[in-house]
């Protein structure tokens, strides 16, 4: 029950910065995700907040505790926070009783918070196996007993579920979830997969080569996404060439006026862009484009939807995903193709002719972003 | 996923507790070394000039060679015949093949001598020590073989190269790391060796050494000699260092193991067992006989031949022990730290390898005459000087049995609330227990077979298996010998067979 709190964190191993300038907030009894590629900083982040790594600057907080100032730091026996790391990592050498009680001292309440602990991951039956009896899920739930066993201020999962196998890994996801609001925890996920960062956390910070890029509630991240490499990297894009317009669209030239309210604008409207597209609404992405720029769009294939007021488009291919397929069209009178998310089991064929339309606002960002930020 | 903190650096402590092993176990060299500048230089010259020391010099250069060479050539056909040939119990052929480690080269010539007297020279030195080295090559050589595919040999033979020509193009480089490392080990063995040579009165360096050092009055000449075996061993390993190059390592996709026809495979087995044959099942025989023999029985002295046990399996334990106290400072550094001052440690922790037990032990006399004077002829010289000599065999298994430790376990075991130390000693410490037991049991094993350091600096009336084996047999005194020699392969040859069981990659370090 404790506020995380990180502010200028900066780290490089030899020449090659592995941290630059992060902060980030945890709030008390919040789950905060950190999303990101292999090799962007996460787990470095993750073992600075732990104490296993210093700092080379910036300071780490809990609550009113400083934990590291600097290259300072408190050792990670004296800072309270759990650990539960990639794989489960449980002690081969002692039972699955010893392993939950390792961070408790010895006596007759140790014993009642292992029982406690071993109820709470359903794995009561399990204590006096040893480790290499469990499968990976059970040694994922030991693990997880055994950094909460001392009841820690805030626990750290260093990509939990990483191991799993896809159908194991969302079943255990959400127990484990569960648990840590069960518990109140105040918990940070480190995964380099987006539908876990999106589907478990409160909030999800987004990092890349070591900074941390964008920080929101999921739906932010992924609707709102703060630069063109976040929204690819949080879900799949269509990217076009396209020339700013300011003015929202009035709703009767609007393509998507058919999926809109009886609301003017839709929140978010913040203009219209010209595109393969045609003239559809759009939002800039922090910041405010000069009328007639040229811009870079950014939309979704799930937001392009059929239409019979729609533009005119002509199937090229389909990659059939069984729940929807992602359909590629050609645009009539347009040299961009574009893919949309169709749900099954109503897919066209190829060479079909369809009518499209975009019912969200489109994503505008300036056309050279990514090179300042690469 | 990602390699964590490279620019970790050790604690101080622990770079204390290795620098204070390194300074322990380079005290002999350095010894030596000031012993012989303390001599003037024409004295030294003198020395170096006199006939007989460019003889024995030049005998134990030419047996060293020889002997390393023979056991290349063998340990490399033997490796390959075990790992490409298709035999019945292929892995118990190798194990067979690995046997002669357990023998001390000294037993090994007792054997042949209660059966052929006669035998004395260079040809059954090169050949006995060339039998009882060639595992040092085998076992290297079969290993590397194991991790190389045979798909770069089966490719060659599609592009026209007969199956000598393809292992030489293709998997010679590979194994030619661990074949040279082999051979080294195998030149340094013979240059320090000094009961097999003795007793086949083939006069070696070791042998002046142990003369000059009998002819008390000449104890200069006897630091000189050493000193001079000393720079033999360094220049060799510094050339093997530069001649083994660096091997990419590939992992085994394809192994293939050929059919031989009845005649081919029965050569190719007898070329595996020859060595064994040589090494190991004459000398036994020849044990044996002695042994059953009826004047053997009754002179059988049973309290003078269970003191000498006692003796040598106390003095084992107590020498392994010390030995792990001293390599675990190195192994922990050199497990969990990298950069050039954790090279350098380790690099001069491993340097009793390189030099003669008989080295050591002479040095060891002139140290504790010099500097401590009440220990001399003390056995608490002799137990240092044992752990001191083998502890290198306990570095390497101890290094690697920590290294086997997730870092992971100590983090996860500090996040929990243990402090450094409790942390190494409720995770570390239990998971490499095994892996330094081993270690431990290495040193002992070794220590139980010493004979040179052991004759030179054992108290008056103190006898080990070994000096009582030694000290009949350049008596003539076979019979008597017998006890001591079966007693000896009890107590050093059957847990060695039984650890190369157990973990067939301890098996290089015997």
């Amino acid at each position: 029950m404790t506020t995380l709190s990180v502010k200028n964190a900066g780290l490089s191993y030899g020449s090659r910065p592995a941290l630059t300038d992060v902060s980030l907030d945890i709030p008390s009894g919040s789950l905060v995700a950190i999303l990101g590629p292999s090799g962007c900083g996460k787990t470095s982040l993750l073992m600075a907040v732990a104490g296993l790594l210093s700092l080379e600057t910036g300071v780490i907080t809990a609550g009113d505790r400083e934990l590291s100032r600097g290259t300072t730091r408190v050792p990670p026996e004296q800072r309270g926070i759990g650990w539960v790391p990639q794989q489960a990592s449980l002690f081969p050498h002692l039972s699955v009783r010893d392993n939950i009680g390792f961070g408790l001292r010895k006596g007759r309440r140790r014993n009642e918070r292992v029982e406690e602990l071993a109820a709470l991951i359903g794995l009561t039956g399990f204590l006096d196996r040893s480790p290499g009896q469990l499968s990976g899920g059970q040694a994922q739930r030991v693990a997880l007993a055994r950094a909460l066993a001392p009841s820690p201020d805030v626990l750290l999962l260093d990509e939990p579920f990483g191991a799993l196998d896809s159908v194991l890994r969302h079943t255990l996801a959400r127990d484990v979830v569960e648990i840590l609001r069960e518990e109140d925890i105040t918990a940070v996920l480190v995964t380099h997969d987006r539908e876990e960062a999106l589907d478990l956390a409160d909030r999800v910070a987004v990092m890349d080569s070591g900074r941390i890029v964008q920080v929101g509630t999921p739906v932010e991240v992924y609707e709102s996404p703060a630069t063109p490499w976040v929204a690819s990297f949080v879900g799949d894009t269509v990217e076009l060439a396209g020339t700013w317009r300011h003015g929202a669209l009035q709703c009767q030239q609007c393509g998507a006026a058919d999926f809109c309210g009886p609301t003017e604008n839709r929140p978010g409207c913040t203009g219209h862009v010209v595109c393969s597209l045609g003239d559809v609404a759009a939002t800039a992405q922090g910041y405010v484009p000069e009328d007639g720029a040229a811009v870079r769009v950014v939309v979704r294939p799930e937001w392009l939807v059929p239409a019979s007021s729609g533009i005119s488009a002509t199937v090229r291919g389909v990659s059939y995903a069984g729940h929807d397929a992602l359909v590629e069209f050609d645009v009539a009178g347009q040299k961009d193709r574009v893919r949309a998310r169709i749900a099954a089991p109503f897919l066209p064929s190829i060479g079909q002719d369809f009518r499209l339309a975009l019912r969200h606002p489109a994503l505008v960002f300036p056309v050279s972003q990514d090179a300042t930020l690469a | 996923m990602t390699s964590l903190a490279p620019v970790k650096k050790p604690p101080t402590w622990l770079v204390g507790l290795s620098l204070v092993t390194v300074v322990i176990v380079t005290i002999p060299l350095v010894y030596v070394v000031l012993r012989v500048s303390e001599i003037p230089w024409a004295e030294i010259l003198v020395v170096l000039s006199r006939p007989r020391v460019g003889e024995i010099t030049l005998n134990t250069v030419g047996l060293s060679a020889a002997v390393s060479f023979t056991a290349l050539i063998g340990g490399v056909a033997i490796a390959g015949l075990v790992t490409r040939v298709r035999f019945r119990g292929a892995k118990a052929l190798l194990l067979v093949s690995a046997l002669p480690l357990a023998v001390p080269s000294y037993l090994a010539s007792y054997g042949w001598l209660v059966i052929t007297p006669g035998i004395n020279g260079f040809v059954p030195s090169w050949l006995l020590l060339s039998a009882v080295t060639v595992p040092y090559v085998t076992l290297p050589v079969a290993a590397a073989l194991r991790g190389t595919s045979a798909e770069g040999e089966a490719v060659a033979r599609t592009l026209g190269f007969g199956p000598l020509r393809a292992f030489w193009l293709v998997t010679w480089p590979q194994v030619r790391p661990a074949a040279i490392a082999g051979a080294l080990l195998v030149f340094l063995y013979t240059l320090s060796d000094y009961g097999l040579v003795a007793m086949l009165r083939y006069e070696t360096l070791t042998w002046g050494i142990q003369q000059s050092f009998a002819a008390s009055f000449d104890r200069s000449q006897a630091a000189v000699l050493a000193l001079l075996l000393v720079v033999i061993a360094l220049v060799v390993v510094a050339g093997e260092r530069s001649a083994r190059g660096q091997v990419v390592p590939t992992t085994a996709t394809l192994s293939t193991a050929e059919s031989l026809r009845p005649l081919p495979r029965t050569l190719s087995l007898a070329v595996i067992l020859v060595a064994p044959l040589a090494g190991v099942v004459i000398p036994l025989m020849g044990l044996g006989i002695r042994l059953v023999g009826a004047e053997t029985v009754r002179e059988i002295d049973v309290s003078r031949l269970a003191l000498a046990t006692g003796v040598t399996v106390g003095m084992a334990v107590l020498a392994a022990l010390i030995a792990l106290l001293l390599a675990v400072p190195v192994a922990a550094l050199a497990a969990r730290y990298s950069g050039k001052w954790v090279a350098g440690l380790e690099t001069l922790a491993y340097l009793p390898h390189a030099i003669p037990g008989i080295v050591i032990g002479l040095s060891l006399v002139f140290f504790s005459l010099a500097v401590l004077p009440p220990l001399y002829q003390t056995t608490a010289v002799l137990v240092f000087a044992y752990a001191v000599l083998f502890m290198p065999k306990a570095l390497g298994t101890a290094r690697a049995s920590i290294n086997a430790v997730s870092p992971t376990l100590v983090n996860v075991a500090r996040t929990l609330g243990a402090k450094p130390f409790s942390a190494w000693a409720r995770v570390t410490l239990p998971l490499a227990l095994p892996g330094l037991g081993i270690g431990a049991l290495l040193v002992a094993i070794a220590t139980m077979k010493e004979l040179p350091a052991t004759l030179l600096l054992r108290p008056t009336g103190v006898n080990t298996l070994a000096t009582e084996l030694w000290s009949r047999t350049s008596a003539g005194e076979f019979g008597g010998a017998a006890p001591y020699a079966a007693l000896l392969v009890v107590v050093a040859a059957i847990p060695a067979m039984i650890l190369s069981g157990v973990r067939s990659s301890a098996k290089e370090e015997l």
